[in-house]
């Protein structure tokens, strides 16, 4: 019950909203917001499982809801997701905080989706049945539609029909693989349940390796098109082009994070053997490991685009394409297999909350100020807005992975986990190894260059600005950040200092969670190296001591 | 393989000496030494809060000064209580531990402090230095106070920290975390004039060109935690030192860290092929050229091999590819320098150069060679871009050669002239200076060593010795001497009540050259300090490598596993070198005397000869556009990337978005117009279409086990 109030909180506060008088949404939302944030903080701070992995604040009696199918309303977190429930949680009052100058039509209509998203996002976290956080998963979809369509830029039609069919189509998709676990399971056991834990245990243990892979090709069509992938990115930059501030936001920090937290909560310890299922394709003739290809495209999704935003005039439209290389990575460190890759890859999905959203917030306070995202038309805005420019550089360095900042921690262990993810490695094997860091590392240098670049461009080189005509209805915003803004950046900020200096506590508390997942890899991994001709040129030094070898 | 024959021996015979290293213990005596680290720290946090609370006087340099002075203070007091390599742990930083498949693994980069002596040898000039240019900068920056005075100070604060991690970090990532930091404070200060268009692009320049050495150093970071299970220094030396690892030893995973390294430091440090954004990072403002960009910062890549001298160990042939990267980049920095017009450029070439006598050094194993030119340079460099500085301050920003002239026998110009002199005098290795005794243990080495061609390398630095002492000349008798002339330069400060008169240096400018002048000639001393130490030989600063892992390459010391010693002109290398190097910068010396002050004229009619004649026309042109190295990379590197990103951004908007994706989602639409005519409200055709449809279900029921088969089939067959 705990943590069920997370979820009723905010539509509670979505209905007053709408009763309540328009001049009053933006406070009841930043109001009812900000307390659910504060009882997350108190909900972190209770909980008793940060470190062992197990799951906590769970409903004793969850309600049952279609008894006959086993279909509950179960919920539960382990530090995981009670870390991504906590990015979402202090995500939100800052989004509408931050919305207060930007909306202004419609706005209890505004608010009202803004808390409703709310209550979809923590849901996907919070739940620990599958029908539950399928339902919370796509129910992100609507308030989202929404927000696009609504407050959305010019291309707003487009942009969110696109959002909406190409992410429906991949969760359709994912859902039949999970509704065939589940369908095996009834046949196996002879009941329905669509407990997530049970349904994990069972599909890593009971089905074929043929049967996990055709999961795996369910579930990853759907979750790599929220990640997203190449090639199933070009929603992405559309939609965060149209979307309202606060969407971009939200979409970039918490929304995409369901692809890979999906893949970190069902791919994983679901079908270990389909990710390693040597699969065949038919008339080409080409044999490759499901995992290498995950691999393969994060690698490209990483380098393509990259260069796409070094050649991007639309500042938003750079920022989001970051999002598709920098998720690259992110998913690279889940498929390492190993406690480095996958922790690195957490914190990442935490460090990118943090970072991007606050580059989109800069950015929309650009746009709100000059009505323009061109970064042909503006120039040198440190010398007229020192403080955003001091924000700006920040998050970018963030996002450059600068170590002592967060961006780097976990762009580090996601390159150095799949890096020693090799035959070799005793401890956890792995199937990628040091080509594959080598070729995502380059990343590094490309995310410096685009992101440099914009640097360069908007924030210093002599001042230009747009003249811009000031409508009637928008009470003119102070030239530089006003404190409101401020407020909404400093905390971010000084979240992504501590954690560059002090993962400590958040790498313990994955630990135990991510441990768990890769308990059932070695044998597989070796199982599956065993079957292939070693290369042996990748050799322990400890190993070669035959004589003649030291001379 | 005759070389290889002759090198082993001596590699062999170090790595036994390896054995004599302390290993470091942990010692909480020392916590205080963290305030080394954050101290800066603490200044950029309050110069940060100078700037929120708009202050407009000269308090942020006096904040910095006085924590950096701190800092240096606090160094000296713990290079007095030295005895022996330390760690002081500060906090768990990067500290994952995991048990899997039933062993215990862990991955451990903590903040902590690892000193040894080199540590502190470093830190000395960098802390001591550093404090010193603050102090200069305090006077330097005034025309900007309440302006960017601030933000250039937290940069310096900033660049301190960072540095100091680097150094002092007992670990690869803390190492990595400096070493970005620098790169970061770099990318700040050289940007700090962000209104001119050429600084932005500079400082842009600077940061990527350094990222691409970083991701070598990443990834040997990676591969040492790969086949040595640690990142710490203590750890991974002990496994090195310990279990005997010889060079033939592992396959390509221990041979490429020794690559992989050497790219993070050419980077750094400014080496081919990695050196050209060094003289475009000029674009900074001086005090900053001095400090990050030749004392302190570049050498941050003769640090990392000093540093990891047991890693670059691992593989026969680097530490020779070392020695001729630093050898060539020597050689072509120089012939650079030799045909530039602004002085801060020439400095900045002639710091690639130097820095390449100090890979040089490294690469022929004389660490105590590198890291004492790396201490004499620090000092010599600094004054002489200080002396720019100030030229520039007082000639609004004035730096081209051919405009100014008798600097010396200006009112309040005599101290600035003088201190360049001797810097001058050391750079171009006048006998008796410290760069002449630093610059002779590394060219005397390159003749002792058995090697890849380490003789040749030798001709090549002793010649580029001659060219060094030409340019550095060039610009003492152009700009100090000769008759009073000058042309003011366009940079006007916003208070400059002096319009078109240059305004000499006052105190601040004044003291601080005198004193790292001071600096660099007492530099020559620590030469022929007596040794405490067994064993070592070449003073104070071989003292100072003994006790670190840079041990390797102390002077003599592989000597004794020598049979028979190389000669050079029938004597002793080391004896022979004085007469050699001393002579050939005299040489130069007096080049530039006779073209830059008796004759000025030959200069340039020389030049003109050269130009006029076809078949060295090229010489002169490619030496002034830098051999075209940056239009080279250009074209190689950044022109092609740039046509790839424009393909793909059209590919994916065009091809993957509009051809794909919405040809999927057209399908649907597609197939209603295909079966729209059926819907035409005429009986027979719906009669067809039925039969049509029954005959279809029919093959697909009688298909249905091979299409399942084959859809079997498509995964590898059912299990």
């Amino acid at each position: 019950m705990l943590l069920a109030i997370l979820l009723i909180l905010p539509l509670v506060g979505a209905i007053a909203i709408i009763a309540s008088p328009a001049k009053h949404a933006k406070w009841i939302a930043l109001f009812i917001s900000t307390g659910i944030f504060i009882y997350s903080l108190t909900l972190a701070m209770s909980f008793e499982h940060w470190t062992d992995g197990q799951f906590g604040l769970a409903s004793e009696k969850p309600f049952q809801w279609f008894e006959q199918f086993g279909i509950t309303l179960s919920v539960g977190v382990d530090s995981v997701s009670l870390l991504l429930v906590m990015l979402s949680t202090l995500l939100m009052p800052l989004c509408i905080w931050g919305s207060f100058s930007a909306i202004t039509e419609r706005v209890k209509e505004y608010y009202g989706w803004m808390l409703a998203i709310q209550a979809a996002m923590v849901g996907v976290f919070i739940a620990r049945d599958l029908i539950f956080f399928y339902i919370c998963f796509e129910f992100t979809l609507i308030p989202m539609y929404f927000l696009i369509a609504i407050w959305g830029g010019e291309n707003r039609a487009k942009a969110c029909i696109k959002f909406f069919l190409f992410t429906f189509t991949g969760s359709m998709i994912a859902l039949a693989g999970l509704l065939y676990v589940a369908w095996q399971y009834s046949i196996s056991s002879g009941d329905w349940s669509f407990d997530i834990a049970q349904l994990t245990t069972f599909a890593s243990t009971e089905l074929t390796a043929s049967q996990q892979a055709w999961v795996l090709l369910a579930l990853i069509s759907g979750f790599a098109v929220k990640v997203p992938l190449f090639p199933v990115h070009t929603w992405l930059p559309l939609a965060h082009a149209e979307a309202p501030t606060a969407g971009s936001v939200l979409l970039a920090s918490i929304l995409l994070k369901l692809g890979t937290y999906g893949l970190y909560r069902f791919i994983l310890p679901m079908v270990p053997e389909g990710l390693l299922y040597e699969v065949t394709l038919p008339l080409v003739g080409w044999t490759f490991i499901p995992l290498q290809l995950i691999a393969v495209l994060a690698i490209i999704s990483i380098i393509y685009a990259a260069l796409i935003c070094w050649v991007q005039d639309d500042i938003k439209r750079l920022v989001a394409y970051s999002s598709v290389s920098h998720l690259g990575f992110c998913v690279l460190g889940l498929v390492a297999l190993n406690p480095l890759g996958m922790q690195g890859s957490v914190l990442y999905m935490l460090n990118h909350g943090l970072s991007t959203g606050a580059l989109f917030f800069l950015v929309g306070m650009i746009y709100e100020r000059y009505h323009t995202r061109d970064m042909d038309k503006l120039s040198g805005l440190s010398k007229s807005m020192p403080v955003w420019a001091f924000f700006m550089v920040f998050f970018v360095l963030a996002s450059v992975g600068l170590p002592g900042l967060n961006g780097f921690i976990g762009e580090f262990l996601c390159l150095i986990g799949t890096f020693v993810a090799t035959a070799d490695n005793t401890a956890n094997p792995g199937i990628l190894g040091p080509w594959y860091a080598a070729f995502a590392a380059v990343g590094m240098i490309l995310t410096a260059m685009y992101l440099l670049m914009m640097v360069g461009k908007v924030v210093f080189g002599a001042l230009k600005e747009p003249t811009v005509s000031h409508d009637s209805h928008h009470k003119p915003l102070p030239k530089d950040l006003s404190i409101r803004e401020i407020c909404v950046l400093a905390p971010i900020a000084v979240l992504c200092l501590y954690i560059g200096l002090q993962p400590k506590p958040l790498t313990d508390a994955i630990q135990a969670p991510v441990d768990e997942i890769l308990a059932q890899y070695p044998p597989i991994v070796n199982r599956y190296h065993a079957s292939q001709s070693r290369p042996d040129d990748f050799v322990l030094i400890q190993q070669s001591t035959e004589p003649g070898g030291a001379n | 393989m005759m070389l290889l024959n002759q090198i082993m021996p001596m590699i062999l015979a170090q790595a036994e000496h390896a054995q004599h290293v302390n290993v470091a213990r942990l010692n909480d005596q020392f916590s205080w030494a963290s305030m080394i680290l954050w101290l800066p720290a603490l200044s950029t946090l309050l110069c940060g809060l100078c700037a929120a609370l708009k202050i407009k006087n000269k308090l942020p340099a006096w904040i910095t000064v006085a924590s950096l002075g701190t800092s240096f203070v606090l160094t000296l007091l713990l290079y007095i209580n030295y005895s022996g390599p330390t760690i002081v742990h500060i906090f768990d930083w990067l500290n994952l531990g995991w048990t899997s498949n039933s062993q215990s693994v862990n991955f451990i980069a903590n903040f902590s402090l690892y000193v040894d002596s080199l540590t502190l040898l470093w830190m000395l000039f960098v802390t001591g230095l550093g404090t010193l240019i603050a102090l200069y900068a305090s006077e330097y920056m005034e025309s900007d106070v309440g302006k960017g005075y601030t933000r250039f100070f937290a940069g310096v604060s900033i660049f301190l920290f960072a540095m100091t991690a680097l150094v002092m970090g007992d670990n690869l990532v803390m190492l990595y975390l400096g070493w970005e930091g620098v790169g970061f404070a770099s990318y700040w200060l050289i940007g700090y004039y962000y209104t001119r268009p050429s600084a932005v692009a500079a400082a842009k320049k600077a940061f990527i060109v350094n990222r691409i050495g970083d991701l070598g150093l990443a990834l040997g970071i990676y591969l040492i935690w790969h086949n040595f299970g640690t990142v710490e220094y203590s750890v991974l030396f002990e496994i090195l030192n310990g279990d005997g690892y010889s060079q033939q030893a592992g396959g390509w995973s221990i041979h490429a860290i020794p690559y992989l390294l050497m790219l993070g430091a050419f980077g750094k440090s400014a080496q081919i092929p990695l050196f050209v954004w060094l003289p475009d990072a000029m674009e900074g403002p001086t005090p900053v050229s001095a400090l990050i960009h030749a004392a302190t910062m570049v050498t941050a890549g003769v640090y990392l091999l000093a540093r990891m001298y047991p890693v670059m160990l691992l593989d026969q042939y680097a530490l020779p590819i070392v020695a001729w990267v630093g050898g060539l980049t020597a050689l072509l920095a120089a012939t650079i320098a030799m045909a530039q017009h602004d002085i801060k450029r020439i400095f900045a070439y002639s710091t690639i150069s130097q820095l390449g006598y100090m890979f040089l050094g490294l690469g022929v194993l004389t660490s105590f060679g590198a890291a004492y030119h790396v201490f004499t340079h620090a000092f010599f460099k600094a004054v002489l871009f200080l002396t720019a500085g100030a030229v520039m301050h007082g000639f609004a920003g004035q730096l081209d050669l051919r405009k100014i002239s008798g600097l010396r026998n200006m009112p309040g110009w005599r101290i600035v002239s003088y201190t360049m002199l001797i810097a001058c005098f050391c750079l171009a290795g006048f006998p008796g200076t410290s760069g002449f005794f630093s610059k002779d243990a590394i060219l005397a080495q390159a003749f002792v060593t058995p090697g890849y061609g380490f003789r040749i390398l030798g001709w090549i630095a002793i010649i580029t010795a001659g060219l060094t002492a030409y340019y550095t000349f060039r610009v003492w008798f152009r700009i100090c001497a000769g008759p009073v002339q000058f042309e003011m330069g366009d940079e006007h400060h916003g208070d400059d009540h002096h319009g078109n008169q240059p305004h000499a240096p006052r105190f601040a400018i004044n003291f601080v050259l005198i004193v790292i002048t001071i600096g660099a000639v007492l530099a020559a001393v620590p030469f022929f300090m007596a040794n405490t130490t067994e064993g070592a030989h070449g003073g104070w600063v071989a003292e100072m490598i003994y006790d670190s892992s840079a041990i390797h390459g102390l002077p003599h010391q592989a000597a004794g596993a020598e049979t028979q010693h190389a000669t050079l002109l029938g004597m002793d290398p080391h004896t022979a070198m004085y007469f050699v190097s001393g002579g050939i910068g005299i040489f130069g010396i007096l080049i530039a005397l006779y073209l830059h002050l008796i004759n000025r004229k030959a200069a340039d009619s020389l030049k003109n000869a050269l130009l006029g004649n076809s078949l060295t026309r090229w010489l002169p042109t490619a030496m002034e556009n830098k051999w075209y190295v940056d239009e080279i990379y250009h074209a190689i590197i950044r022109a092609p990337l740039w046509i790839i990103g424009h393909a793909l951004n059209l590919f994916d908007l065009w091809f993957v978005d509009r051809g794909i994706v919405d040809g999927i989602a057209r399908i649907p639409k597609l197939l209603g117009k295909v079966f729209q005519p059926l819907q035409n409200g005429i009986l027979q055709s719906y009669g067809v279409s039925m039969a049509g449809g029954a005959g279809l279900i029919a093959v697909l029921v009688i298909v249905m086990p091979d299409l399942m088969q084959w859809l079997g089939n498509l995964l590898g067959g059912g299990g």
